[in-house]
C-alpha cells in the first residue's frame, strides 16, 4: 500500500432515527410478565360477571352452604373427613367443568369477533396472550374454592387431616384444573368453531376421568392369567349319615367338623386372573385417583389410634388403587377362593375364619402413595397444550383453523 | 474517495411478488406495490380480489408463500415484532370489547404497545375527540353504532402512533359527514409523514384522498397498466353542448381525436393550462359548450375499464 488517505473517512452512518420505545428485533413468543399480567386483565374485565351471572353466583354459594350446614348437622360428632372431601370434590368438579369452557371459547371466540388479531398485531407475544388466556380462566374457576372457603375451614377442623396434608390436595386440584384450561385453550386455537372446541375439551376431561377407568377394565384381559379353581368343599357324597345331620343341621355336638370329607374342586371351572399391577397406571393417570394418591394415608386398621376420622372417600380410592398396583397374591394365582371346610373348624371353635381379606385392606390402605405418575401426566399435558397454543397463536400465520378468517 | 451512502429507504411499504394460497384458493398471485411516507395509496379492486389477504401480510399476520416484503424496513416474516411496533391496522372486521368502555379499550390497547398507563390514558383520550367519540368515552362499546365502531377501530390503529398505517375498507358504513372527516384525517396523517395504504370501493371519495392507485384484479396488482390507465383518465375531459353535431364537425376539422360520449363528446388534455387553451379554442370557433370538466372520478374509470373482469 503506497497511498494512504490521510483524511479520516467522514463518519457515514447517520444517526438513526431514535425512538421512544426500544426496538424489538425478531419474533418474539415467551412470555413476559407484564404482557401476562394484561391480558390476564382484560380478560378478566371482559368477562366481568353481570347481574345475572351475580345472582347465580349467589344462588350456588347459598346452595354450597346450605348443604354444608345439612352435612354438619347430619353426620354427628365424631371425626368425620366426608364434608371436607366433598369440598374438595366439589371444588374439583367445577373446576374441571367452569375453566375449561371459558378457555375453550377464548381464542377462537376472540377471533370470530374479531377481537384477536388487534391484540396480536401490539407488542404482546404469542405468549403472553396464552398465559394470560389460561390464568383468566383458571382464576375464575379459583373463585369457586374461594367461596367455599368458610366452609373447607370447618370441614377440615373434623377432618383430622393435617394442613399440610390440605394444602397438598388442593395444590394437586388446581394443577389438575389448570390443565384442563390448558386443554381447553389448546382446542380452542385448534378448532375453528366454539361449539368444537367445547365439546372436545369436555370430551378430553372424560376421557381422563373415564376413559382410564375403561381402558383398565377393558385391558385387563390382555394381562390376565387362566387358572383353575382349588376352593374346597365338603364332600357330600362321602358324607356318613351322622356326618350329614350334623352338616345339615350345623350341630357339632357328635362330630368333630374336621373329621368331614373334604374335596378339592379340580378341572371343574377356571377363571381369568388379571396381573393389574401391570397396568395399574392406567389408574394413576386419573385425576381424580391423583387426587386420592396425594391425600393422607389413613390406616384401615389404626385409624383411631393415629388420630384420624375413619377412612373417607380419599382413602377408599388410595385403598382400591393399591390392590390394583399390588395386584394378585400367590393365593389368588393358585386358584385358591375359598376352603369351606376349614371355614366350618374355626366355626365350631368359636373363631373367625381369616381368608387374608382383612389384612389385605390394611396393607392396601398403608401402600406407600403413588401420585407422581399422575402429576406426571398433568405436567406434560399442561406443557404440550401450552406449546400449541402458543404455536398457533404465533403471527404471521402459515396456517389458518379451516374455514376461518385472520381476525 | 468516496463512502458509500447507505441505501436511502424510499418507500415505508413495499412488497414486490408477493403470493399466498389458502388451500387449492389462489387468495394472491403476485401483488407488488410500494408505498412512500407521507403519501396515501389506495389499493383498490373487486370483491375477492385478495386486497385484504395482502393487507394481512403486510401487516404481519399472515406468511407470504412467496415474494419479498419491507415494512419500515423490516421483513415480516423475521422480523414481524419491529413490523407490527410500527404499523398501525385497521381491519375489516368489527371486533370491540363489548363490555369494556371506548376509552378502556384504547388504554388496554396502549398498554399492550408498552405504553405507559398515564400516556395510554392521554392518548386515547385524544385520539376519541379527534374521531369523535368523547361523549362515549365511558360507555360501554356495544352501543356504537357500525359508523361509530369504525371510527373507534381507526383510533384503536393510531394508538402506537404508526408510521405505517394500513385501513381495510375504512369508509364502510360511515356517514357523509364522517367520510368527509376520514378524508381530511387521512391527509392530515401522511402530512405528518406517515405512510397510508387504504382500500376502498368508494372510488370518488379516494379519487381526493389519494396520490397513488394499485389497482388488483384476480390476485394480481395491475401495475404499470393500470398506471396508465389512470394517467390516461386524468386527462379526459368531457364537453357537453347544445349543439354536439357542431361540436364533432369543429373537432374533426381541428384534427382533435375524440371519443363519443352519451352526454357529449371526450377530448384528452395534458392539464390544467391545455384545458384552458381547449375550451378557448372551441368558444372561438363557436362551440355552444355549456359545460366542461374532468369526465368523472379517474379511479373509477380505470376501475370499471377492468371491472369486466369480476370473477
Amino acid at each position: 500500500m503506497t497511498l494512504v488517505d490521510q483524511n479520516p473517512a467522514p463518519s457515514a452512518a447517520p444517526d438513526p432515527a431514535s425512538s421512544p420505545r426500544p426496538r424489538v428485533k425478531g419474533n418474539p413468543w415467551l412470555p413476559t410478565p407484564s404482557g401476562v399480567w394484561l391480558v390476564t386483565g382484560i380478560e378478566l374485565r371482559r368477562r366481568r360477571p353481570t347481574v345475572k351471572g351475580w345472582i347465580f353466583y349467589g344462588l350456588l354459594l347459598a346452595a354450597i352452604l346450605g348443604l354444608g350446614i345439612l352435612l354438619a348437622v347430619v353426620s354427628g360428632d365424631e371425626k368425620t373427613s366426608m364434608p371436607m372431601e366433598l369440598v374438595l370434590v366439589l371444588v374439583l368438579g367445577a373446576g374441571m367443568l367452569i375453566a375449561p369452557s371459558l378457555a375453550a371459547t377464548s381464542i377462537n371466540g376472540d377471533s370470530s369477533e374479531g377481537v384477536l388479531a388487534p391484540l396480536q398485531m401490539t407488542r404482546l407475544t404469542a405468549g403472553d396472550l396464552a398465559l394470560g388466556k389460561l390464568i383468566a380462566s383458571w382464576v375464575i374457576a379459583f373463585a369457586v374454592l374461594l367461596t367455599m372457603t368458610p366452609f373447607l375451614v370447618y370441614a377440615f377442623t373434623r377432618s383430622g387431616w393435617h394442613w399440610d396434608e390440605l394444602l397438598t390436595v388442593i395444590g394437586v386440584i388446581l394443577l389438575v384444573v389448570l390443565t384442563s384450561t390448558a386443554i381447553g385453550l389448546a382446542w380452542s386455537s385448534l378448532a375453528a368453531r366454539a361449539v368444537a372446541s367445547v365439546s372436545l375439551a369436555h370430551l378430553t376431561t372424560g376421557a381422563l376421568l373415564l376413559g382410564t377407568l375403561l381402558a383398565f377394565v377393558f385391558v385387563q384381559p390382555l394381562v390376565s392369567e387362566t387358572v383353575k379353581d382349588t376352593s374346597s368343599y365338603v364332600d357330600y357324597e362321602a358324607l356318613t349319615e351322622e356326618q350329614l345331620y350334623a352338616y345339615e343341621n350345623w350341630d357339632w355336638s357328635e362330630v368333630d367338623p374336621a373329621t368331614l370329607p373334604c374335596v378339592t374342586s379340580q378341572d371343574q371351572w377356571e377363571y381369568p386372573v388379571a396381573h393389574t399391577e401391570q397396568i395399574a397406571w392406567l389408574l394413576l393417570a386419573n385425576p381424580v385417583v391423583l387426587i386420592g394418591e396425594s391425600s393422607p394415608i389413613i390406616s384401615y386398621d389404626t385409624w383411631e389410634e393415629d388420630g384420624r376420622a375413619a377412612p373417607g372417600l380419599f382413602a377408599e380410592i388410595h385403598r382400591a388403587v393399591s390392590d390394583a398396583r399390588i395386584g394378585p397374591s400367590e393365593a389368588d394365582l393358585a386358584g385358591q377362593q375359598y376352603d369351606e371346610c376349614a371355614m366350618l373348624v374355626a366355626e365350631a371353635n368359636g373363631e373367625r375364619y381369616d381368608d387374608g381379606w382383612e389384612d389385605q385392606q390394611e396393607v392396601n390402605s398403608v401402600y406407600p402413595r403413588a401420585p407422581w405418575i399422575g402429576l406426571g401426566v398433568q405436567v406434560l399435558l399442561l406443557i404440550g397444550s401450552l406449546w400449541i397454543v402458543i404455536a398457533r397463536l404465533r403471527v404471521p400465520y402459515k396456517k389458518l383453523r379451516q374455514g376461518t378468517r385472520v381476525a | 474517495m468516496t463512502a458509500t451512502e447507505p441505501e436511502v429507504m424510499t418507500a415505508a411499504v413495499s412488497a414486490r411478488g408477493v403470493a399466498r394460497a389458502f388451500g387449492s384458493v389462489q387468495a394472491v398471485a403476485d401483488a407488488t406495490l410500494e408505498v412512500r411516507p407521507g403519501t396515501v395509496t389506495a389499493l383498490i379492486g373487486p370483491n375477492g380480489c385478495g386486497k385484504t389477504t395482502l393487507m394481512l401480510m403486510l401487516a404481519g399476520l399472515l406468511r407470504p408463500d412467496a415474494g419479498e416484503i419491507r415494512v419500515a424496513g423490516a421483513d415480516p416474516r423475521h422480523d414481524s415484532a419491529a413490523v407490527r411496533a410500527s404499523i398501525g391496522w385497521m381491519p375489516d372486521q368489527l371486533g370491540s370489547w363489548d363490555n369494556l368502555t371506548c376509552l378502556q379499550t384504547l388504554i388496554l390497547m396502549g398498554r399492550g404497545y408498552r405504553l405507559h398507563k398515564d400516556e395510554a390514558r392521554e392518548r386515547g383520550t385524544g385520539l376519541l375527540a379527534m374521531v369523535h367519540l368523547s361523549e362515549f368515552a365511558d360507555r360501554p362499546t356495544r352501543v356504537l353504532s357500525r359508523g361509530q365502531k369504525q371510527r373507534l377501530s381507526l383510533a384503536r390503529a393510531l394508538m402506537n402512533d404508526p408510521q405505517v398505517l394500513l385501513l381495510d375498507e375504512p369508509a364502510n358504513g360511515l356517514d357523509p359527514r364522517s367520510r368527509i372527516e376520514l378524508r381530511t384525517l387521512v391527509r392530515d396523517l401522511a402530512a405528518d409523514g406517515k405512510a397510508v395504504l387504504v382500500s376502498s370501493h368508494v372510488l370518488a371519495e379516494l379519487d381526493e384522498m389519494v396520490d397513488d392507485a394499485v389497482f388488483m384484479s384476480k390476485g394480481r396488482t395491475l401495475g404499470d397498466e393500470a398506471a396508465a390507465k389512470v394517467a390516461d383518465a386524468k386527462r379526459r375531459y368531457r364537453v357537453s353542448t347544445l349543439d354536439d353535431v357542431a361540436l364533432r364537425t369543429v373537432l374533426k376539422n381541428g384534427g382533435v381525436p375524440f371519443d363519443d360520449d352519451p352526454s357529449g363528446v371526450v377530448i384528452r388534455v395534458g392539464n390544467e393550462e391545455e384545458a384552458f387553451q381547449a375550451l378557448a379554442w372551441l368558444m372561438s370557433h363557436g362551440v355552444k359548450v355549456h359545460r366542461f370538466g374532468p369526465a368523472g372520478s379517474a379511479l373509477e374509470q380505470t376501475y370499471m375499464s377492468m371491472e369486466e373482469e369480476r370473477r
